[in-house]
């Protein structure tokens, strides 16, 4: 008979280590993401509201519902335009503008100013999104500021911009709430990434006699590429799932169907009028949205090919 | 691989009775009858009301020195707030021991099974006929099923119109005189009291309680001939001609019409008290009266403030008011008989307090004793609220009439805000209602 012999190597125990440390984080992520998305799933197949105690398997009713019915009046196709329009309107203009003001903070000699520049910027991710969307509700009022700054720039008196009235006003608006709360956030995320770039390169093609504006597209633009992924995934996340500002504002009395985002349809679907299997159906396409995108993104960028 | 299969029969078993939680909810088990010694934890969910919350810790407090087994956590949110959560809770199998919430939030609970009859003997009544006499006839037909009663109003509410008499003065405008009879009026006394600066309202002559159409609104459809719901049950939002006219009103009220109100301006009762110049009308229920007193003294004794009835327009068919909600307190059906027992014995006990409820606080608890009673008659402007309520009725109730709320919500909001065209309003607002309705 023949004595196994157990052997191990230094990788292994690393990795027996390395499995222990990670534990905490993935049942954290087992019990409040995984469980949650496949019990939707599961729950998605069947016809449950709130307020009953049974339920009975559907299978992809709803599915088909939300694609071919009103859902009561708001319905799923309106929401999906909703949101990408939210989504595009706010992420690029954020990832672009984030990345100058990061480059140009960069740029500055004094240290004291950029660092005050980056706490300004940064102070609204702090604030709630309720306490941000309430701040907004008051400054777009027909006697807020924003409408006064409006009327000065137009040469107008007394003029209402309509900003929580108008459809397209009042997406612009939460586009403005959102792209004020958010920005500083990732420009904090791109400095990151630009201090890593090491001061070598540049120095290198200052020797080589390249501008500035040359400087930014052949040197920094492509080395920042991994951090410009990274942000533009998460911008394009964080505005696919909105929320706050939309709601907050249709409870101060601005319409909800120009901004009933799916997040929103998906609130007042589920906790409103108590259909969670519906609800949940909407979850979970929202779930399959982010997730192509997120892919697509990944594939389209390659973000592996960026060697210092 | 033994490790890999132990690890997925251990997965297994984890699993499966996690999600089979998700689509059935297991009822807990009633213990036997109420103990008096038993500790006893009742979860009170109510709305926010500082003048109420003052009585009912009193209340409160009075009750556990009785009942030292009794603990009672209050929770208080926003009247808005509080029917999201109740509903939530209830999904979630977490709702509270005994809430309340307006009627037509409260009968999908009643319809779902949710909430438990009222336990007579704890409450102090022989039995449901009891309970009924107690009360004007009719109002407890909306919480009664079979027979037994699942709910005791906290307050009926029906709402008039508030009338700051110096903003009338301020216009030029005799408030005794000329307060608006019908909503034509209203619509012309608003545009005498309106202050704007270029587009922007400054002052409002009078503007709607958005967001309650059940209440405030639909009564105006039903002047005009209009239905919520045919009598059959079966056809939602009917009356084409009349919903039209209604949404026409609501389009010349709004910023692209005569701009005399919108939803996106602060709510004109929250101003009212303020007696800032910047609203003249409000409606609101007789609570209001103790609001003002509270917030604004000065002006509640200075008497510059009246009630008058809800208008109606001069071609109406029919005669109707605001519709009246009830606030209803009821108990969770998931308690166990002796915390169901404890809670029916609070409920009593609080609402055994109907005149001082109707003194400090101005909601009415329409029992036959209080409506008959001279401190109910001795109200400011109580006979305004008592034709009112005469002509008018329940709000409509049903399984799911919330959601038929947010689409008139939504079809005014459309006309008022996005220049939709009233009939192509009407058209959406009936396909949605219907869908609805077909769904129940």
């Amino acid at each position: 008979m023949k004595n196994k012999i157990k052997t191990y190597s230094i990788e292994r125990k690393q990795a027996r280590w390395g499995l222990l440390f990670t534990i905490p984080c993935l049942l954290f992520f087992a019990v409040f993401s995984f469980y949650p998305i496949i019990n939707a799933f599961f729950t998605s197949l069947t016809n449950r509201q709130a307020l009953n105690r049974t339920s009975e398997w559907v299978g992809l009713d709803n599915y088909v519902y939300l694609f071919t019915k009103s859902n009561g009046g708001f319905s799923f196709g309106n929401s999906l335009r909703a949101t990408l329009e939210f989504t595009l309107g706010t992420f690029i203009p954020m990832v672009v503008i984030a990345l100058l003001l990061a480059v140009f903070l960069m740029q500055l000699r004094s240290t004291k100013t950029a660092k005050f520049l980056e706490l300004a910027y940064y102070t609204p991710a702090v604030l709630s999104s309720v306490v941000a969307a309430t701040i907004w509700m008051i400054l777009f009022d027909p006697r807020g500021l924003v409408n006064q700054i409006s009327n000065l720039l137009m040469n107008t008196t007394g003029r209402d911009f309509g900003w929580l009235v108008n459809s397209n006003m009042l997406q612009v608006s939460t586009m403005i709430v959102y792209f004020w709360k958010y920005i500083g956030y990732f420009v904090i995320l791109f400095i990151t990434g630009l201090a890593a770039i090491p001061p070598g390169i540049y120095e290198a093609a200052t020797v080589d006699g390249s501008s500035r504006w040359h400087t930014f597209w052949r040197i920094t633009l492509p080395l920042l590429k991994p951090t410009a992924v990274l942000v533009s995934i998460m911008a394009m996340l964080q505005c696919l799932k909105t929320f706050s500002t939309q709601y907050m504002f249709t409870q101060n009395g601005a319409a909800r169907q120009p901004i009933d985002v799916i997040t929103m349809n998906i609130y007042y679907t589920g906790i409103r009028n108590g259909r969670l299997g519906r609800a949940s159906a909407m979850s979970i396409i929202l779930f399959l949205i982010m997730l192509v995108l997120t892919y697509l993104q990944f594939s389209v960028s390659k973000t592996d090919d960026v060697e210092y | 691989m033994k490790k890999l299969i132990a690890v997925l029969l251990a997965l297994l078993i984890v699993a499966v009775p996690m999600f089979a939680q998700g689509a059935e909810e297991k009822k807990p088990e009633a213990t036997s009858a109420a103990s008096e010694s038993k500790p006893v934890t009742i979860e009170f969910w109510t709305h926010e009301d500082a003048n109420r919350q003052a009585l009912e810790d009193r209340y409160i407090a009075e009750f556990k020195e009785t009942h030292p087994n009794v603990t009672v956590n209050v929770t208080r949110q926003s009247s808005e707030k509080l029917i999201e959560l109740i509903q939530t809770a209830f999904a979630a199998g977490q709702g509270p021991t005994m809430f309340n919430l307006s009627i037509e939030d409260e009968y999908p609970l009643i319809a779902a099974g949710r909430v438990a009859p009222i336990d007579y003997e704890a409450a102090g009544y022989k039995d449901a006929k009891a309970v009924k006499d107690a009360y004007l006839a009719g109002i407890l037909d909306a919480v009664t099923v079979d027979g037994d009663v699942y709910g005791l109003p906290l307050e009926l509410t029906n709402w008039s119109i508030f009338i700051n008499k110096k903003v009338f003065r301020d216009a030029g405008l005799d408030p005794e005189k000329d307060y608006p009879k019908t909503w034509e009026d209203m619509v012309e006394v608003s545009k005498k009291l309106v202050i704007r600066e270029g587009d922007i309202l400054v002052r409002r002559g009078y503007d709607f309680r958005y967001g309650y159409y059940l209440v405030n609104n639909m009564p105006m459809v039903e002047q005009l001939g209009g239905k919520l719901i045919s009598d059959d049950g079966k056809e939602a939002i009917v009356g084409e001609d009349a919903w039209v006219k209604f949404l026409t009103y609501m389009q010349n009220w709004g910023p692209n019409g005569e701009n005399l109100g919108s939803p996106t301006y602060t709510a004109a009762r929250k101003l009212f008290n303020k007696d800032n110049n910047d609203i003249a009308m409000c409606s609101t229920g007789m609570y209001q009266e103790a609001r003002i007193l509270k917030d604004n003294p000065d002006f509640y004794n200075s008497g510059e403030w009246m009630v008058v009835p809800y208008p109606k327009f001069k071609n109406a068919v029919k005669d109707v008011a605001g519709c009246y909600y009830g606030h209803f307190y009821m108990v969770n059906a998931d308690a166990d008989e002796a915390t169901q027992a404890a809670a029916w014995s609070l409920i009593s006990y609080m609402l055994s307090h109907g005149e001082e409820y109707l003194k400090n606080v101005g909601i009415i608890q329409p029992t036959t004793a209080l409506m008959n009673s001279d401190t109910y008659k001795n109200m400011p402007y109580a006979d305004v609220f008592t034709k009112d309520l005469e002509r008018g009725h329940i709000v409509y109730y049903g399984a799911n009439s919330s959601e038929i709320q947010d689409l008139i919500k939504t079809a005014v909001e459309a006309v008022m805000l996005q220049g939709v065209d009233p009939k192509q309003a009407y058209l959406q607002l009936k396909a949605s209602a219907q869908e609805i309705l077909d769904e129940q």
